[in-house]
């Protein structure tokens, strides 16, 4: 019987498509309350009508009042409510906070709820909810397209502690020029944003050029490089998550050595080697490739160290038998 | 120039294109504000009254505009250094229906859950040598009849349809929004810079020349019977 973990990467997907899914179409249900709000169908242009018609076609059968129910969800993973429930991401949280120089107790309740789900899953926020997740991971598939054409797509290492110093530098910068400057190169944040502009308001705001240019970093310097190397947020989810909980930890008694985690792996974490560290954002790709469930979900409060070869590949057996000669000898 | 080449080359081009782009991307953000009317740029319903402090607080997630049932916020958006990503209202193109929805929602202290009677968005200032009933005595009343505050916050002249800002308004901008003369005589006036200050300091307020009771709703008078 195969675990059952193996199938969690689909429900990721699913996951990111809902959010991404529900960023796209809360402007629209908004658009459509606005609508309602002002009594007047008949004056809609053709456009704005065809929105009217499919949102209430949409939202129907499950709404009798509309335009005061739609307020149950709204806003974006940077801040929102969700049922009356207020919750923004710790970073918005920290990035206040150091605008302001002062920390506002009921801005930083909102962000109580993520930071407890990160202390014990980690960053499961850039694997599981993060809307630039969505996008950098598609775009990442174009880069192996990309590659097999035979295109230079580089994939250079560099130092995974810099994002810390971008977390710092935003910080500072931020409380120097008292504003939240985080938010303006925050992926996430950027994208709720953006498509609210967008679809709701008309035109592009400065972002959506910052996140183009770190899709075109991603695929020309770094693999998911800026989630990597430069995002704060993850940086922020990095330093939260370092002591989690729950973690893919490697079974050395069903591993192989076939290495296929470390070649999906995103990141570039080295699953094979036990090195996970603070930087695994839960994606949960190693497990679905693994042909022998040897990687699972633990609950540990620490990574275990280098485990050796896997004990059904043949480095393994090489060992064991060169250990009986000794022992024979 | 076989195909490898070629996309190579595109590839590049655009790489550069876009790393190009970046000093462009940072002094847009980095530069200063294009100086807009002071008037189509005013603070949203219990903002906090400093604007810098405000920008501290907001940010950014954009949940105030995505509430708001006339769509009337909008965002700062290529237009401003640290105001990024920041609401503003502009009274010409929409003005605010003081429904309070921003403030209820808005997750930090950048607007703070006000009666709409106490917000200070800004005050109201007509223009008299514009306004058609103080020019020609026209017959107009549209900035009365849409003001949510009604007489609290704007009353005519006794007998007349000419306008008079009181201390109760709070700057909504609808009258903006409905004022049918083009050069738009009536404008939202930055709340510190106003009178209204002066008039809250010394306990008074500000002189209309009747006494309330004696003013009429106009349209409740026919037309044809008014006399000037």
């Amino acid at each position: 019987m195969r675990t059952w973990q193996r199938h969690l990467n689909k429900l990721r997907w699913i996951s990111l498509c809902l959010v991404f899914g529900m960023l796209v179409l809360l402007p629209f249900l908004h658009l459509y309350q606005t609508y309602i709000a002002a009594h007047a169908y008949d004056l809609l242009p053709a456009n704005e009508r065809q929105i009217y018609d499919s949102m209430e076609k949409l939202t129907a059968p499950f709404l009798s009042n509309p335009e005061k129910q739609l307020d149950a969800i709204k806003g974006t993973t940077w801040s929102g409510t969700l049922f009356g429930l207020k919750l923004s991401d710790p970073l918005a949280a920290v990035g206040q906070a150091a605008a302001s120089m002062k920390v506002y107790w009921p801005f930083m309740l909102t962000v109580a709820i993520p930071i407890l789900f990160t202390l014990v899953f980690g960053r499961f926020f850039c694997g599981w909810i993060c809307p630039a997740t969505f996008l950098y991971e598609l775009n990442d598939n174009l880069g192996t397209l990309m590659r097999k054409a035979g295109l230079p797509i580089t994939q250079r290492r560099l130092d995974g502690r810099l994002k810390y110093l971008v977390l710092g530098i935003g910080m500072v910068l931020s409380a120097a020029m008292g504003a939240v400057l985080l938010a303006a190169v925050y992926p996430p944040a950027i994208i709720g944003r953006e498509l609210y502009y967008v679809i709701a308001i008309g035109g592009f705001g400065g972002g959506t050029l910052f996140f183009l240019m770190t899709l075109v970093f991603d695929l020309m310097v770094a693999r998911r490089g800026f989630c990597r190397y430069l995002c704060p947020g993850g940086a922020l989810y990095s330093l939260l998550g370092r002591y989690r909980l729950v973690r893919i930890q490697r079974d050395v008694a069903n591993c192989n050595d076939c290495a296929k985690c470390n070649v999906v792996c995103q990141f570039g974490l080295d699953p094979l080697r036990d090195n996970f560290g603070q930087e695994c954002n839960n994606c949960t790709a190693c497990i679905a490739v693994c042909p022998t469930d040897a990687l699972k979900f633990e609950l540990k409060a620490k990574d275990a160290p280098n485990q050796g070869p896997g004990h059904l590949g043949h480095q393994y057996r090489k060992q064991q038998q060169k250990s009986e000669i000794a022992e024979a000898a | 120039m076989d195909r490898r080449t070629f996309m190579t080359r595109i590839t590049a081009a655009a790489g550069i294109a876009g790393f190009c782009s970046l000093p462009f991307a940072v002094a847009r953000l980095l530069a200063p504000r294009v100086a807009e009317a002071a008037e189509t740029r005013i603070p949203l319903p219990g903002a906090l009254e400093n604007h810098d402090k405000f920008i501290d607080a907001c940010i950014g997630c954009g949940v105030c505009g995505e509430v708001c049932p006339p769509r009337c916020i909008r965002f700062h958006t290529n237009d401003g250094g640290k105001e990024a990503n920041t609401p503003y209202i502009n009274p010409v193109e929409k003005g605010c229906t003081l429904c309070g929805l921003c403030m209820e929602f808005c997750p930090t202290e950048a607007l703070v859950v006000t009666p709409i009677r106490e917000v200070k968005m800004g005050i109201a200032q007509i223009d008299r040598a514009a306004c058609y009933p103080w020019v020609d005595r026209g017959v107009c009343g549209a900035c009365l009849n849409i003001c949510p505050l009604g007489t609290d916050a704007i009353r005519t002249e006794p007998g007349t349809f000419r306008p008079v800002i009181q201390t109760g308004c709070v700057g909504c901008g609808l009258c903006v929004e409905i004022c049918p003369e083009p050069s738009l005589p009536i404008k939202i006036v930055d709340y510190s810079l106003s009178t209204k200050k002066y008039f809250e300091k010394i306990g008074e307020q500000p002189e209309v020349k009747s006494e309330p009771e004696q003013v009429e709703a106009p349209q409740a008078t026919p037309a044809y019977q008014l006399k000037y």
